[in-house]
C-alpha cells in the first residue's frame, strides 16, 4: 500500500473527509454509473489524485456492473450452485433476456453476478433491488416481480451455556474495567484463541505485537473484519446482524487490551442489513455510556465506526481489507510491515474476524481457563458452523470443536433432503479441500481437517450431492477464483485464469501440466486466494479424476 | 549487525536488510520484474523466489527481511521452478514476445523461458500514442506496478493507477485519458523503469525521421 496515499488519506480523515470508495459508491446509488465527473468529485472530496480514484472505480463489483432502475443480482455462491448447478443464473438470463453485467436497453432491468448473499440455506438467492428472496421459487417470484424477503436462520447452541448466541450485554467489558489491560491481554492469550476467520492465527499474539506496537506510536486501531466473502459462509452475517453488541463489546475489550481507541467494522455490501444494524448498536452503546470517552467512568475510551465494501472476495484478506477500509482498491500488500506494525493510517492495527471478536466477552467474563474447558482435548472455545440448503435442517449452530464431521452432517444438520447420498464437502470456504463422503469421520477441527488437505476456515459446510459433476465444481471455483483474483501478483492474476480455461475447455485436462501450475499458484501466490485455490483442485484430481478427465 | 547465509557465503548485515538486498550486494543473481531499487519492495512478481532452511516453502526475496543466522539459497530447484513458470505465465498474456532488449527478455533467457506451457488469451491491443514524448502499449503491460510506483515514490505526481482486477489488471494515465490529460509532467521516470516496453519515451530522433519520411 502506497505510504503516500496513505498518509494523505490520514489527513483528510483527520478532516473529516469521506473516503474516495464511499464518494463513488453514493455516486452509483444515486444514478447508476460512475461518470469522470464523479471521479472528479471523489479526488476532490477524499483529497485522493484523479488516477487513483480511476483505479478504485475499475476495482469494485458494485462500481462496475450497470445498474437499471431495477438492479437484479443473481447469487453465484458455491451453495446457489450445489443447489440448482446454476439453473437458476440460467432462467434469469433467459426470463430477462439479460447477460450478466448487462443492463437493458431501455433502463428498466439490469442483471448481475453476486458472490454470496448468505442464504445459503435457502438456495438460490436473488437480490432484487434491495429484497432479498431465496429459494426453489425466489426466480419465479423475482421474474414475476414478486420479490419477497427471505426468512433468516434460528441458530440453535449444541452447549448448555451458548458463547456465541448469548445475547451481548457488555458484562465482559464491565469485567475487564474493573482489571488491567495486560490481565485481559493475558487471559486472550492464556485462552488461545484461534482465528475464525480462515488463517487460525492465535488472536492473543497478534494483540501482543499490535500493543507493543501501540505503546510506541501512542495509537492504535481495532478492525473488525466482517468481509465473510467465503461462499456458503452466513455466520457472520448473523453475528454482525442479529447479535451485533457481542462484536462491538468484543472489539472495545480488543481496544483495551491494546491500547487502541478507535475501531472500525468492514462489512459487505452483498449483506446490506449489517451496517444498518451495527450502527443502531453502536448508537445505543454510545447513549449508554458503553462507546465513546471514558467508558463507564474508567478512563478508557472507545469509539466504533462502521464501513461497507463495495463488493471483492480478496478484500477478506487483512491488507486488502485495511486497504478497502481507506478507500484504496482492495488489493493484498506484502507482509512485512504487518497491520500491527502498520495499519490503518499507518499505524498498529489489530484485524481480527468477527466471530473471533465476537469471543472476547466470554473470555473477560469467565477467563481462560472455562473458555478451554468448553471444547476439552481440542481447539478451545466453541465454533459456529452453518450448513448449505442440502441439508434437511441447514442453519447455523454453535458447536464444540472436535465432534466428528459426521456427527455434525447426519445429527446436527439431518443428513441431506430428498433422500440424497453426501457425495463431497467442501468446509470453510473455497479455499478448504474437499472432503469425500468416505471421509465423514474426520474430526471438525484445525489440526485433523489440515491432515485430510481440508480447513475450519470460515466453519461454512456445503455438500455437494451425489448427482454433483465434481468437474463442475472445479470449473464453479476457478471461475470464482479467476473471477475474484485482485490483480496484484502474477501466479493468481493469470494461472488462475489458465487453470480455469484448462478445467473449463471440453477436453481432457493434462495432468502434469495442471500440477505444475497448481503448484505455481500455491508457492507463488503473494495471498491464500492464488495459494489456497489448489487444495480443493486437487482433493478432486485425488478423489474423482475420471470425473474431472485427467490424463494420466 | 546480524550475520547471514547466502548461497554458502557468510555474511555480515544490518537488521531489516531483506535478501534480496544482500544477495545482489553479494553479486548473486536474482531474477526480479517488479523490483526497482529507487522503490519499496511490491512483491508482486514472485520471481524473486529463493528457498530458506527452515521454511516450508520458497519465499519472495524483495519482501522477506533478514533474521540472523538464515542460510538462503537463491537457486533452490523448487524456487527455480516457480520462477520460472511464473515467467512463463507472464509470456501467455502478451500478445508479442517481449522485444530482446526489455528486462523482462533477460530474465526470461537467463531462466532459459522461451515460451509457454499455458497458452491462452492475451490483452487486447490497445496503444495510445496521444502523448508527444510517452507511449503507452497496453497490451505489454504486466502488472508489476513499477510505473504507479515510480509517478508515486520518485517523481510525487500520481498521474499513474493500477487498474481493473485479475487477469484484466492493467494501469491508466489520469481518468484513463491518456499521459496528456493526466496529471504527468512528462518525467519519464515510468518508461525509465518499464520491465517490458510497455511504456517507452518516443525519442526527438524517431521524430524527426517521421517528420523526414
Amino acid at each position: 500500500m502506497s505510504k503516500n496515499l496513505v498518509e494523505l488519506i490520514r489527513r483528510h480523515h483527520a478532516q473529516d473527509a469521506p473516503t474516495a470508495l464511499e464518494v463513488l459508491k453514493a455516486a452509483v446509488e444515486d444514478h447508476g454509473a460512475i461518470t469522470d465527473d464523479d471521479r472528479r468529485v471523489a479526488a476532490e472530496r477524499s483529497g485522493l489524485p484523479e488516477a487513483t480514484v480511476y483505479g478504485v472505480s475499475t476495482f469494485y463489483d458494485d462500481l462496475l456492473h450497470p445498474r437499471g432502475q431495477r438492479h437484479v443480482r443473481v447469487c453465484t455462491g458455491t451453495a446457489c450452485f450445489a443447489a440448482t448447478g446454476d439453473a437458476h443464473v440460467d432462467a434469469l438470463r433467459e426470463g430477462f433476456g439479460l447477460e450478466l453485467g448487462e443492463k437493458a436497453p431501455d433502463g428498466a432491468v439490469s442483471l448481475a453476478e453476486t458472490v454470496c448473499l448468505g442464504f445459503c440455506h435457502s438456495a438460490p438467492a436473488i437480490r432484487d433491488g434491495e429484497v432479498i428472496d431465496a429459494g426453489p421459487d425466489a426466480v419465479q417470484r423475482v421474474l414475476a416481480g414478486r420479490a419477497q424477503a427471505a426468512a433468516e436462520p434460528e441458530p440453535v447452541s449444541l452447549l448448555a451455556e451458548p458463547v456465541l448466541l448469548r445475547e451481548g450485554d457488555w458484562s465482559g467489558l464491565r469485567a475487564a474495567l474493573a482489571d488491567t489491560p495486560e490481565a485481559l491481554l493475558e487471559a486472550v492469550k492464556a485462552a488461545d484463541v484461534r482465528g475464525r476467520g480462515g488463517a487460525g492465527f492465535p488472536a492473543g499474539t497478534k494483540w501482543q505485537f499490535t500493543r507493543a506496537n501501540a505503546l510506541k506510536a501512542g495509537q492504535a486501531f481495532i478492525v473488525a473484519n466482517g468481509d465473510e466473502g467465503d461462499p456458503g459462509s452466513y455466520i457472520d452475517k448473523w453475528l454482525m446482524e442479529s447479535n451485533p453488541v457481542l462484536l462491538l463489546e468484543g472489539m472495545a475489550l480488543a481496544g483495551y487490551a491494546v491500547g487502541a481507541q478507535h475501531g472500525f467494522v468492514l462489512t459487505r455490501s452483498e449483506y446490506p442489513l449489517s451496517k444498518p444494524a451495527l450502527e443502531a448498536a453502536v448508537a445505543a452503546a454510545r447513549a449508554e455510556g458503553l462507546l465513546g470517552e471514558d467508558i463507564l467512568g474508567s478512563g478508557f475510551s472507545f469509539d466504533i465506526d462502521i464501513v461497507e465494501g463495495a463488493g471483492s472476495y480478496v478484500v477478506g484478506e487483512e491488507t486488502a481489507l485495511l486497504a478497502c477500509l481507506q478507500g484504496l482498491r482492495g488489493t493484498v500488500s506484502a507482509r512485512p510491515p504487518f497491520p500491527a506494525e502498520r495499519g490503518v493510517h499507518g499505524l498498529p492495527t489489530v484485524v481480527n474476524n468477527v466471530e473471533t471478536l465476537s469471543n472476547i466477552p466470554f473470555i473477560a467474563r469467565e477467563g481462560a481457563e472455562a473458555y478451554r474447558a468448553l471444547s476439552p482435548d481440542a481447539t478451545p472455545g466453541t465454533k459456529l458452523v452453518c450448513f448449505n440448503e442440502r441439508f434437511a435442517r441447514p442453519g447455523i449452530y454453535e458447536v464444540p470443536f472436535g465432534m466428528s464431521t459426521r456427527a455434525l452432517c447426519e445429527e446436527v444438520a439431518g443428513g441431506l433432503v430428498d433422500g440424497r447420498e453426501i457425495k463431497a464437502l467442501q468446509i470453510g470456504g473455497p479455499l478448504g479441500g474437499i472432503l469425500p463422503a468416505s471421509k465423514l469421520d474426520t474430526p471438525f477441527d484445525f489440526q485433523q481437517l489440515a491432515a485430510e488437505g481440508c480447513m475450519v476456515g470460515h466453519g461454512g459446510i456445503v455438500a455437494f450431492d451425489d448427482e454433483t459433476d465434481m468437474r463442475a465444481v472445479a470449473r464453479h471455483l476457478l471461475h470464482f477464483g479467476a473471477a475474484e483474483s485482485c490483480g496484484k501478483c502474477f501466479p493468481c492474476r493469470i494461472g488462475m485464469r489458465r487453470a480455469h480455461d484448462m478445467v473449463a475447455a471440453d477436453a481432457p485436462v493434462d495432468r502434469a501440466l495442471l500440477d505444475d501450475l497448481l503448484e505455481t499458484l500455491e508457492l507463488g501466490s503473494l495471498c491464500a486466494h492464488g495459494s489456497g485455490m489448489p487444495a480443493p483442485i486437487r482433493s478432486i484430481i485425488a478423489h474423482w479424476p475420471h470425473e474431472l478427465g485427467v490424463t494420466a | 549487525m546480524i550475520t547471514v547465509t547466502i548461497n554458502g557465503t557468510e555474511a555480515q548485515v544490518e537488521p531489516g536488510t531483506t535478501i534480496l538486498d544482500a544477495a545482489r550486494a553479494l553479486g548473486e543473481w536474482v531474477p526480479t520484474l517488479c523490483f526497482d531499487e529507487r522503490q519499496d519492495p511490491f512483491g508482486a512478481c514472485r520471481v524473486c523466489m529463493v528457498a530458506v532452511d527452515g521454511m516450508p516453502r520458497p519465499v519472495p526475496a524483495c519482501t522477506t527481511p533478514l533474521r540472523d543466522g538464515m542460510v538462503v539459497d537463491t537457486q533452490d530447484p523448487v524456487a527455480r521452478r516457480v520462477a520460472g513458470a511464473v515467467v512463463e505465465l507472464v509470456l501467455s498474456e502478451l500478445p508479442e514476445a517481449p522485444e530482446p532488449h526489455t528486462e523482462l527478455a533477460a530474465v526470461a533467457a537467463r531462466l532459459g523461458v522461451e515460451s509457454t506451457r499455458w497458452p491462452g488469451p492475451t490483452h487486447p491491443v490497445d496503444d495510445d500514442t496521444r502523448h508527444p514524448y510517452l507511449a503507452l502499449r497496453h497490451e505489454l503491460c504486466i502488472s508489476c506496478g513499477r510505473c504507479v510506483r515510480a509517478c508515486d515514490e520518485v517523481q510525487g505526481t500520481f498521474a499513474l493507477t493500477a487498474t481493473g482486477r485479475g487477469f484484466d489488471a492493467n494501469i491508466a494515465a489520469g481518468l484513463d485519458q491518456g499521459f496528456r490529460e493526466s496529471a504527468c509532467v512528462s518525467c519519464g521516470a515510468c518508461a525509465d523503469t518499464c520491465p517490458t516496453g510497455a511504456i517507452t519515451e518516443i525519442s526527438l530522433l524517431s521524430l524527426a525521421e517521421v517528420s523526414y519520411a
